[in-house]
C-alpha cells in the first residue's frame, strides 16, 4: 500500500496545495518540486520489487497494482513529472508566466501526473479509462496558459478530438466487458486486468475484434497514431514547454500502454496476427505522415511534435515485431520519453529568448546560447537516431527483430521513411544553430540552472547508448513475458 | 413478459436515434438542446425500464444520475451559452442535408452489420436495440465532423456519449456502478472544460464558427 502511496500521493498534495494558496507563492511551486522527487522514488521502490520477482498489488480486490509493465511508465512519468516540477513556471525565478498562470499550472499540471499515474497503475481496465479521459480533461486546461487565438484553437481541437477518441475507447471497454459478462456472468470483478487475461482464452473472437478496433481507433486518437494525429502538432506546438514536455514524453506512452494492455487480452484469444496486421498499418502511416510533414515544416515546435508521432508509429510497429521487438519498442518508448521531454524544455527556453517558434527566426542559437544550443543539437542528433545514445541502440533492435520476423520489405520502407525524417530534421536544425543571431538578440544563458538536470536527461541517452544497464534489461524482459508472447 | 420488455426496449432506442438524426435537418441551436434533452430522458427512462426488469437495483441510481445530468443540468448550461453567444442557426454545414440523411440511413445499416456478433451472442431480451445505439454512435461522429458550430459539435459528441451509454445498458445491463458514476464525472468535467473554451473562442474570435480556427495547418 505505502509505495503506491508515496507514488500517487505528491502530485495529489502537490495540487491541493496550490489550489489552497491563493495567491499564488513561490513556497507552494518548491514544495511540489520536492515532492516530485517523492513519486519517483516510489517508482524506483516498484522497480526494486519487479526485480525482486514480485508484483505488488494494493486495495480492495487488487485495485491497484504494478508489474513490469506499469512499473516502466510508472518511472517514465514521475520522471517526467519531476522535471516539469522543476522546471515549470512559479519557482520564483524571472518567467514568462504571472502568478495566477502559475498557480494554474501548478494544480492542473500536478493533477495531469496523478491522472496518468493513477491510469498505469490501476488493474481496473473501467478505472483506467477513466484515468486517461480525465489526463486530456487536465490537460487541455493548460494548453491556453496564454490565451491567444492559435493556443484557443489548439485547445478546441484537442479537447474535442481527445474527447471524442477516448469516448470510441469507452465503446470498445463496453464492447470488452459485454464478452466477458456473456462469459462469466456479471460479476465486481469482471473489469479486472488479470482476471480479463485469465479468461481471455474463452473469448468469442468476432466480439473482441471488434472491441480492439474501438480500443485502437480510441486510445490510439490520444497516441497521436495517423489519421487521428491532427490535433497533436497544434497541441504540443501551443502549449507551454513544461506541458509540451509531459504530453509528448509521456502522455502518447501512457496512451499506448492502454492499447497494450487490451493486445495482451485480446492476443490471448485470438492469437497476434490480428492485432499484429493492425499495429503495422497505423504505425507504418503515422512513420509516413510524420517523415513527410517534417520536410516541409517551418516551426520548430511543430517539427518536434511530428516526430513524436513518427516515433509513436516506431512503437507501435516494433509491439508488431514478436518478443525482440517488444523488447525494442518499450526500450524505445523510455529513450523517447527521456530524448523528447528535454527537447521540448529546450525548445520552451529558444522560444523565450526569440520570442518565436518559426524555425527561420531563430539562428545563431550556438552563438547566443551556447549551452542551451548544444543540448539542442545533440539532442536532435539522439531523437533523429544517431548513436552513440539510446535511441540509437533501440531503433537499432527494432529493425534488427524486424528481420528476424521475416518482414524485410516492411524493414526498408521504414527505414526509407526514418531517412527522409532524418534529413529534412538535420536541415531544420542546421539552420537554426548557426548563421548570424538576429540583431538585438541578447547573448548568453541567462538563468543557467535548468540546465543541469536536462543535462542530466543527456547523460541518461548517452549511457543508454552505450549499454543497457543490467536492473532496466531485467525489467523489460518481465514486460516481454507480458506483453510479447 | 419478456416480449414486452424487448418491444420497449427496441421502441425506447428507435426514439434514442431519432432524436439524435434530428441534428441533420434541423438548423436552430435551441432544436439541437431540445432534441438531446428529451434523448436523455427517454434513455433515463429505458435504464429504469431495464433495471426494472433486470432487477438490477444499482441501474435506477445510474439511471437517476444520467437523468440529473443530462436532462437537467447539462440542457441548462447549453441554453445559457446558446443565449450569450446568440448563436441561433447552424451555418450551412459541409455536407448538405439529403446527403446527410443518405449517410446516416447508410451509417445505421453499417451499425446493424458490426453488432450482428454482438446480437448473435446476446441472450437479452434487450439485445434487439443494440444496432440502434451503435448507429447513434456513427450518426453523432458524422454530425461533430460535418457541422461548422462549436456549440453543434458539443451537442453531437454528448449524444455520441448517450449512444454509448444505451449500448452498455442493451448489452450488459450497465457497466459496474462504481465505473459508471466516474464515467459520468468524467463526462460531466470535459462538458465544463469544453464550456471554457467555447467562451474563450466566443472571446478571441467574436464568434463560435469554426470556420475561423484555421490559423494552425501543417
Amino acid at each position: 500500500m505505502s509505495t503506491f502511496l508515496w507514488l500517487l500521493g505528491p502530485p495529489l498534495i502537490g495540487a491541493l496545495l496550490a489550489a489552497a494558496v491563493r495567491p499564488y507563492r513561490p513556497f507552494v511551486g518548491w514544495t511540489n518540486a520536492l515532492l516530485s522527487l517523492l513519486s519517483v522514488g516510489a517508482a524506483v521502490a516498484l522497480w526494486g520489487h519487479i526485480l525482486a520477482g514480485d508484483v505488488l498489488t494494493s486495495g480492495p480486490r487488487e485495485f491497484l497494482r504494478a508489474d513490469a509493465l506499469s512499473t516502466l511508465l510508472a518511472f517514465c512519468v514521475s520522471v517526467v513529472g519531476a522535471l516539469a516540477a522543476w522546471l515549470g513556471p512559479g519557482l520564483g525565478g524571472p518567467d514568462d508566466y504571472s502568478g495566477p498562470q502559475a498557480r494554474r499550472f501548478r494544480i492542473f499540471g500536478n493533477l495531469f501526473t496523478f491522472t496518468m499515474l493513477f491510469a498505469v497503475t490501476t488493474n481496473n481496465v473501467g478505472f483506467m479509462w477513466i484515468a486517461i479521459e480525465a489526463t486530456t480533461i487536465t490537460s487541455a486546461m493548460l494548453i491556453p496558459l496564454h490565451v491567444t487565438k492559435a493556443s484557443v484553437e489548439a485547445s478546441w481541437k484537442y479537447i474535442l478530438i481527445g474527447s471524442i477518441g477516448i469516448a470510441l475507447a469507452f465503446g470498445g471497454t463496453v464492447l470488452g466487458y459485454f464478452d466477458f459478462v456473456h462469459l462469466a456472468g456479471r460479476h465486481e470483478l469482471t473489469l479486472n486486468w488479470t482476471v480479463l487475461i485469465a479468461l481471455a482464452p474463452r473469448l468469442h473472437p468476432p466480439v473482441i475484434q471488434l472491441a480492439f478496433v474501438f480500443i485502437l481507433i480510441g486510445y490510439g486518437t490520444k497516441a497521436g497514431l495517423a489519421p487521428m494525429h491532427t490535433w497533436l502538432p497544434d497541441a504540443h506546438s501551443e502549449a507551454p514547454a513544461p506541458l509540451s514536455a509531459m504530453m509528448s514524453g509521456v502522455l502518447l506512452a501512457v496512451a499506448l500502454y492502454a492499447v497494450i494492455r487490451w493486445e495482451v487480452v485480446v492476443n490471448a484469444a485470438v492469437g497476434t496476427r490480428f492485432t499484429d496486421s493492425l499495429f503495422l498499418l497505423l504505425g507504418v502511416l503515422s512513420i509516413f505522415v510524420a517523415a513527410f510533414s517534417l520536410v516541409v515544416q517551418r516551426n520548430y515546435k511543430r517539427m518536434l511534435a511530428y516526430s513524436s508521432i513518427e516515433h509513436t508509429g516506431l512503437i507501435c510497429v516494433g509491439l508488431a515485431l514478436g518478443p525482440l521487438g517488444t523488447f525494442a519498442a518499450m526500450l524505445h518508448l523510455l529513450n523517447h520519453a527521456l530524448a523528447k521531454s528535454m527537447m521540448f524544455f529546450l525548445a520552451g527556453r529558444v522560444l523565450h529568448r526569440y520570442r518565436t517558434t518559426e524555425i527561420d527566426g531563430v539562428s545563431g542559437l550556438l552563438t547566443t546560447m551556447p549551452w542551451t544550443g548544444g543540448l539542442f543539437a545533440a539532442g536532435m542528433l539522439a531523437v533523429i537516431g544517431l548513436p552513440p545514445f539510446g535511441l540509437f541502440i533501440s531503433e537499432f533492435a527494432l529493425f534488427r527483430a524486424g528481420f528476424a520476423a521475416g518482414r524485410p520489405w516492411l524493414m526498408g520502407l521504414v527505414l526509407a521513411l526514418l531517412a527522409v525524417a532524418f534529413i529534412s530534421m538535420l536541415g531544420h536544425t542546421n539552420r537554426m544553430l548557426y548563421g548570424a543571431p538576429a540583431a538585438g538578440t541578447a547573448v548568453g544563458e541567462g538563468s543557467a540552472w535548468p540546465l543541469v538536470p536536462l543535462g542530466m536527461c543527456m547523460a541518461a541517452l548517452v549511457v543508454l547508448g552505450l549499454t543497457v544497464p543490467a536492473p532496466l534489461d531485467t525489467l523489460l524482459q518481465r514486460i516481454v513475458e507480458i506483453a510479447g508472447r | 413478459m419478456d416480449s414486452v420488455f424487448s418491444q420497449v426496449c427496441v421502441l425506447g432506442s428507435s426514439l434514442v436515434l431519432i432524436f439524435g438524426l434530428t441534428l441533420l435537418w434541423r438548423r436552430s441551436v435551441t432544436a439541437y438542446i431540445t432534441a438531446f434533452q428529451w434523448q436523455s430522458i427517454v434513455l433515463s427512462g429505458l435504464t429504469a425500464v431495464v433495471a426494472y426488469f433486470g432487477g438490477d437495483h444499482e441501474l435506477y441510481l445510474a439511471a437517476g444520475a444520467l437523468a440529473a445530468l443530462k436532462a437537467v443540468v447539462i440542457p441548462r448550461l447549453l441554453r445559457r451559452m446558446e443565449h450569450r453567444f446568440a448563436a441561433a442557426r447552424e451555418l450551412q454545414p459541409y455536407v448538405n442535408t439529403p446527403t446527410s440523411l443518405v449517410i446516416a440511413g447508410l451509417l445505421v445499416l453499417f451499425g446493424y452489420a458490426i453488432t450482428r456478433p454482438l446480437v448473435a451472442l446476446s441472450q437479452l431480451p434487450t439485445r434487439a436495440g443494440m444496432p440502434l445505439a451503435m448507429g447513434l454512435v456513427l450518426v453523432s461522429l458524422f454530425v461533430v465532423i460535418s457541422r461548422k458550430k462549436a456549440l453543434t459539435q458539443v451537442v453531437g459528441f454528448l449524444m455520441l456519449e448517450n449512444g454509448l451509454a444505451l449500448l452498455a445498458v442493451l448489452g450488459t445491463y450497465g457497466i459496474p456502478l462504481i465505473v459508471e458514476l466516474g464515467v459520468f464525472l468524467d463526462v460531466l468535467m470535459g462538458f465544463l472544460v469544453m464550456q471554457i473554451f467555447m467562451y474563450q473562442i466566443h472571446e478571441t474570435f467574436e464568434s463560435i464558427d469554426i470556420e475561423q480556427l484555421n490559423r494552425l495547418r501543417h
